[in-house]
C-alpha cells in the first residue's frame, strides 16, 4: 500500500476528525460505484490512519510522503487562482490525447 | 513482354459456382480469397448482392489488419468500399485507424470523413454514431484547419458546421483572453444537445460559469473516460477544483500535459511549476535524486523539506551526513528509526531489530502516554517481524519470539485489544495453558465489554471445567451480542456439559431441568445435535421413553446419521454414563455394515475434536475399538492434506496407532515423497513416545524439522521438534533461538561437543560418583537408572536444554561407564549387578 498520509494528502500531525472529513471528501468525489479503484485506495488509506495507535504506527513504521506532499501543495497553492491563458498547444495536445485514447478503444 | 498469367479459377468454372464460394471463404472468414472471388464474379457481373458481399470481406480484412496493428494497411482496404456519396463501410473503424496511423494529414483527413457523418449517420448504429459524432466533434475542434465540405452540405451537416465552427471560436477565444461575456455568448451556439457538449462544459467550468465546487464536480463527471475530451476534463478539474483533487499524489496522476495546463491555467509562478516539474522528475530518477533536488530548495518551508529528506533517508542511508550538514544533528529517535527502515529496506533483520528496540528505548525516555502508545506499536511491529524471519531473536531466552514481544507490546499499551487477543491465540496454539488463562483473565477484568475477549474468557473457563464461571462470560456476551451464534452454541454446550455432571450424579431430573434451560438457546435454523441426544437420554432415565426416543433420533440424525450419528449417541451415553448404552451400541454396530464415506469418517473426527471428547479420553477409548475395523475400510481413501492432518490429530489424541499406522502407510503408498506422511508413520510406529524413536526415525525427524524450517513452516517444524526432543527451539544444524534462563553465562551446548557434554555432566554429579550409580543400577536395573537419571537431569537447565534421545545416549553412556569403573574396581562384586 502507498503511503496513507499522501494518498489522502493530510499531513502526519491531522487528527481523527480531520482525516475523517478528508476521507469523506474524496469519497465523495470518488464514489465506489464510479472510481471503485480509487476508493479502494483511499478507504484502505483511511483505515490505516482511522486510530491514534495506526497513526503512530504508520509514522514511525514506514515512510512517508506528506511531507513532500506539502511542499507540492505549496508550491501549487491552495486556493484557485485566477486563471490565466492556457497555450493552445497544451489544449490541442489533451484532445489529441483524448482522441488518441478514444480511438484505440 | 507478356504479362504474367495470375493464378485463380479456370474461366471455365460457372459464375455461381464461384460466388457460392466466395460466400464459403467469407462465411469461413478466409477473406483475402474470398475478396479475390468476388472481385472475380463483379468484373463478369456487378450483382448487387455479390458488391455487398465484397465490401463485407473487405470491412473484415480491415478488422483483422486493424487487429494487428496495420491501421494504414486496414486504412485502404477500407477505401475500397467507398460509396459515390464518399461514405465507406465501417467508418468509426476507418475513423479510428487514420487516427491511430499518427500523421498530422491523416488527422486531417479523419476529421473531413468525420464530417460526412455528421448529422447524417442515422444509418449506423445508435452506440457506433454516438462514437463516431464524439471523434468527429474532437477532430473538428482539435485539428488546425476545419474542413470544408465539397459543394453543399446538406441540412444535418450544415448544422454541424456550424456547431463546430462555434466551438473552435470559443475555445480560441478562451485560449487569447477573452472577456468571459464574449466566450459566454459563444458558448451559447453549442446545443447541449450536440456531441460538442463537453466541450461548452469544460469551457464554462474555466470561465467560472459554475461557481459550486460540487456541483461542478459533477457535471465534469458527465464526461466519461470513453470520452476523447476525457483528458481535457481531468486537466480542467485538477486546475479549477483542485483544492479537493489535486495534492502531489493527484498531481503525480496527472500526465505531462495535464500538469502543464494546470501549471499554465493556475497561473503558477515560474519557480512553482518549475519545482513541480522538477521533483516529478528527481522523484521518477530515484530518491537520492529528489533528496539532492530538495536540499536546493531554500524558497519552501524549511520544515516541510527537512521533514520530505528525513523520510527518504531509509531508501539512501549514505546521505545522513549530509542531511545533518543541512539541519543539524538527528534525534536519537530519528537516528534509529532511519536504521531501522533502512537494515529492513535491505533485509537485515538482526540490526532491524536492534535499531528498532533503540528507538522503543529512545521514545521511553521522552515520557508520556503517546511514548508508550509509539512503543506498543514498535513491539507489535518486531513480533510481526519476528514471524516471518527467524533472525529476529527476542531477548534469547523466550521460546517464541513473537510471543515474548508482543508481551512486550502489551505491557507498553495494555489498552490495545487485537495484541491481546493474537497473544491468547498464540498461547493457545501452543498449548501453554497457563500463560494462556494468565492473559485471559487480565484482559477480561480490563475490558469486560469487550466480545472477542468475553468469548476468550468463556474458552478459558470451560477448559478449566469452569462451567458456572464459563456460564456467566457468555450470558454477558450475548446481552453484547444476542444473536452470536457461536456463544449461544456455546452455552447450550456448557449446559449439556453440567447436565452430564447431575446424570453421572443419579440426578437426571435436575439434569434434564438444566437441559430444559439450554434450549432456550438453541436456535430452529441451527439446531444442536448434542442437545437433542442429551435431552432424548436424560428423558429415558425420567421415564418419558417417547419423547427421549423422538429426541434421540433427532439428535442422531443431525449428528450425520448413520454410523456418525449414533457414535455421537453412544459417546454421549458413555460420558453421561447414561444406563442406556447398550441399546445404543447395538445400533451403532447395525449403522456399521454400511461401509464407510469420507463424510463419515470425517464426522466422527469432528465429534473427538469436541472438548467433551478430547476432555473424557476414558470414554472415548470405551468406544473407539469398536470402530477400528469400520475405520479401517477407509485408509485408502484419497484424503487431502489437510483431511489427513486433522485424521491423524483425531487418532493420535486417542492414541489409536494402528490405525494411525495403516492410514499413513496408504497414504504413503500414493504420495511416497510427502513429509508429512513419514512423520505421521513415525509417530504411529513410536506410538507417539519420542523414546521410542530409533536413532535413522530420530535423523530423519531432524531432516524433517529442517526441511520445514527452510520452506518457512514453522509450525511444522515446531510440531516434529515438540514431539521428537519437547522443544521447538531444539537445535538441527541451525542457531538456537533462545536458552533457558538459568543456564550458567557462557554456557551453550550448540558450541560443546560429546566428550564435553559427558565432561559436564559428570561434574554436575559430582558427590554422586561411580558408588552411587552403581547402587542405582542394583535397585532399579539398568534401564530403570538411565531412566531415573534422565528426568533427574531433566530438571535441571542443562537437561531441560537437551534433545532427549541425546540426554538418553548421554546417561546411557555415564551408566555404562560406571559398571565398567566397578567391574575393574571390585572384581566379582560388580559382576552381580542385575543389568
Amino acid at each position: 500500500m502507498r503511503d496513507p498520509f499522501t494518498v489522502l494528502g493530510v499531513d502526519e500531525t491531522a487528527g481523527d476528525a480531520e482525516i475523517r472529513s478528508r476521507y469523506l471528501a474524496l469519497v465523495r468525489d470518488f464514489p465506489p460505484d464510479r472510481a471503485p479503484d480509487r476508493f479502494r485506495e483511499y478507504r484502505a488509506a483511511y483505515e490505516a490512519l482511522s486510530d491514534e495507535r495506526k497513526r503512530l504506527a504508520a509514522q514511525l513504521l514506514r515512510t512517508n510522503g506528506a511531507a513532500l506532499a506539502r511542499l507540492s501543495m505549496a508550491a501549487l497553492g491552495t486556493a484557485p487562482a485566477e486563471l490565466s491563458r492556457a497555450t493552445k498547444r497544451t489544449v490541442a495536445a489533451l484532445l489529441a490525447e483524448g482522441i488518441m485514447r478514444t480511438a484505440a478503444e | 513482354m507478356k504479362k504474367p498469367q495470375r493464378r485463380g479459377p479456370s474461366p471455365s468454372v460457372p459464375i455461381d459456382t464461384l460466388a457460392a464460394r466466395g460466400a464459403e471463404a467469407l462465411q469461413q472468414e478466409r477473406l483475402k480469397e474470398a475478396v479475390e472471388l468476388f472481385k472475380l464474379v463483379i468484373r463478369q457481373e456487378p450483382r448487387p448482392e455479390w458488391k455487398e458481399s465484397l465490401n463485407e470481406a473487405y470491412a473484415g480484412r480491415a478488422r483483422a489488419l486493424a487487429a494487428k496493428g496495420m491501421f494504414k494497411e486496414a486504412a485502404m482496404v477500407l477505401e475500397n468500399t467507398v460509396a459515390p456519396d464518399g461514405t465507406l463501410r465501417e467508418p468509426l473503424l476507418y475513423l479510428k485507424c487514420l487516427i491511430r496511423e499518427g500523421q498530422q494529414p491523416q488527422q486531417q483527413k479523419a476529421a473531413a470523413h468525420a464530417l460526412l457523418y455528421a448529422g447524417n449517420g442515422r444509418a449506423l448504429p445508435t452506440t457506433e454514431r454516438t462514437a463516431l459524432e464524439e471523434l468527429a466533434a474532437a477532430l473538428l475542434v482539435a485539428v488546425p484547419q476545419r474542413p470544408e465540405p465539397a459543394g453543399a452540405a446538406p441540412g444535418g451537416r450544415a448544422q454541424w458546421l456550424e456547431l463546430a465552427q462555434a466551438a473552435r471560436e470559443a475555445l480560441a477565444a478562451w485560449v487569447n483572453g477573452a472577456m468571459g461575456e464574449e466566450i459566454d455568448r459563444l458558448l451559447n451556439r453549442i446545443s447541449l444537445r450536440s456531441a460538442f457538449r463537453p466541450l461548452r462544459l469544460l469551457l464554462k467550468t474555466l470561465t467560472g460559469g459554475t461557481q459550486d465546487a460540487g456541483r461542478t464536480k459533477r457535471l465534469l463527471e458527465t464526461i466519461p473516460p470513453g470520452s476523447p475530451f476525457f483528458p481535457l476534463r481531468q486537466a480542467v478539474e485538477a486546475a479549477v477544483v483542485g483544492e479537493r483533487v489535486l495534492d502531489a499524489d493527484g498531481w503525480a496522476r496527472l500526465t505531462p500535459q495535464q500538469q502543464a495546463f494546470v501549471a499554465e491555467t493556475r497561473g503558477l509562478p515560474a519557480e512553482a511549476a518549475q519545482f513541480l516539474a522538477r521533483s516529478s522528475e528527481a522523484a521518477r530518477r530515484g530518491p537520492g535524486a529528489l533528496f539532492a533536488f530538495l536540499l536546493q530548495q531554500s524558497g519552501l518551508p524549511q520544515a516541510d523539506v527537512r521533514s520530505a529528506c528525513l523520510n527518504l533517508l531509509p531508501q539512501i542511508p549514505d546521505r545522513v551526513q549530509q542531511f545533518e550538514k543541512s539541519f543539524g544533528p538527528l534525534s536519537k529517535v530519528e537516528q534509529h528509526r532511519v536504521q531501522a527502515l533502512a537494515a529492513e529496506a535491505r533485509g537485515d533483520w538482526e540490526k532491524a531489530e536492534r535499531s528498532w528496540r533503540a528507538v522503543a528505548a529512545a521514545i521511553a525516555g521522552e515520557g508520556g502516554a503517546q511514548a508508550k502508545l509509539s512503543q506498543g506499536a514498535i513491539f507489535r511491529h518486531l513480533a510481526k517481524l519476528a514471524a516471518e524471519h527467524p533472525e529476529i531473536e527476542g531477548d534469547g531466552v523466550a521460546d517464541d519470539t513473537a510471543v515474548f514481544y508482543l508481551e512486550r507490546s502489551r505491557e507498553a499499551d495494555p489498552e490495545h485489544i487485537p495484541t491481546v487477543l493474537e497473544l491468547i491465540g498464540l498461547y493457545r496454539k501452543e498449548f501453554q495453558d497457563s500463560d494462556w488463562h494468565r492473559v485471559v483473565d487480565d484482559a477480561v477484568q480490563r475490558f469486560p465489554d469487550d466480545s472477542q475477549v468475553l468469548l476468550q474468557a468463556t474458552e478459558s473457563a470451560v477448559a478449566r471445567n469452569a462451567y458456572k464461571k464459563a456460564a456467566g462470560f457468555a450470558r454477558r456476551l450475548l446481552k453484547i451480542d444476542p444473536i452470536n451464534a457461536a456463544v449461544r452454541r456455546q452455552m447450550i454446550e456448557l449446559q449439556v456439559a453440567h447436565a452430564r455432571k447431575q446424570v453421572r450424579a443419579k440426578r437426571p431430573d435436575l439434569a434434564a431441568k438444566e437441559l430444559a434451560g439450554a434450549a432456550e438457546w438453541d436456535r430452529p435454523d441451527a439446531p444442536s445435535a448434542v442437545l437433542r441426544i442429551a435431552r432424548g437420554l436424560v428423558a429415558r432415565q425420567t421415564g418419558q421413553e417417547e419423547q427421549g426416543e423422538a429426541w434421540l433420533r433427532e439428535g442422531v440424525a443431525l449428528a450425520g446419521g448413520g454410523v456418525a450419528g449414533w457414535f455421537r449417541a453412544v459417546l454421549e451415553a458413555e460420558l453421561m454414563k447414561s444406563p442406556g448404552s447398550a441399546r445404543l451400541r447395538k445400533e451403532l454396530a447395525h449403522a456399521r455394515e454400511t461401509p464407510p464415506t469420507k463424510e463419515a469418517v470425517m464426522a466422527i473426527v469432528a465429534v473427538l475434536g469436541q472438548p467433551e471428547a478430547a476432555g473424557n479420553r476414558k470414554a472415548v477409548s470405551g468406544v473407539l475399538p469398536g470402530m477400528y475395523a469400520w475405520l479401517l475400510q477407509a485408509a485408502d481413501f484419497a484424503w487431502s492434506p489437510a483431511e489427513f492432518e486433522t485424521l491423524a490429530g483425531a487418532l493420535v489424541r486417542f492414541e489409536a496407532f494402528d490405525l494411525l499406522q495403516d492410514y499413513a502407510r496408504a497414504a504413503r503408498r500414493r504420495d511416497p515423497a510427502d513429509p508429512a506422511l513419514r512423520f505421521h508413520q513415525i509417530v504411529a510406529r513410536s506410538e507417539g513416545d519420542a523414546d521410542r524413536l530409533s536413532m535413522v526415525e530420530t535423523n530423519d525427524l531432524e531432516q524433517l524439522a529442517d526441511a520445514a524450517a527452510d520452506r518457512q513452516d514453522f509450525h511444522t517444524a515446531n510440531r516434529i521438534r515438540r514431539f521428537a526432543f519437547g522443544n521447538a527451539d531444539a537445535p538441527f544444524g541451525r542457531r538456537r533461538r533462545g536458552r533457558p534462563a538459568d543456564l550458567p553465562d557462557g554456557f551453550d551446548i550448540d558450541d560443546m561437543d560429546t566428550d564435553e557434554l559427558l565432561e559436564s555432566m559428570m561434574d554436575q554429579m559430582a558427590g554422586r560418583a561411580g558408588d552411587e550409580l552403581r547402587r542405582l543400577a542394583r535397585d532399579l536395573g539398568r534401564e530403570g537408572a538411565v531412566e531415573h537419571m534422565i528426568e533427574e537431569f531433566r530438571s535441571g537447565p542443562l537437561g531441560r536444554s537437551m534433545p532427549r534421545p541425546m540426554l538418553r545416549e548421554l546417561c546411557e553412556t555415564v551408566i555404562a561407564a560406571a559398571l565398567d569403573d566397578g567391574r575393574r574396581g571390585q572384581g566379582t562384586a560388580a559382576r552381580s549387578i542385575p543389568v
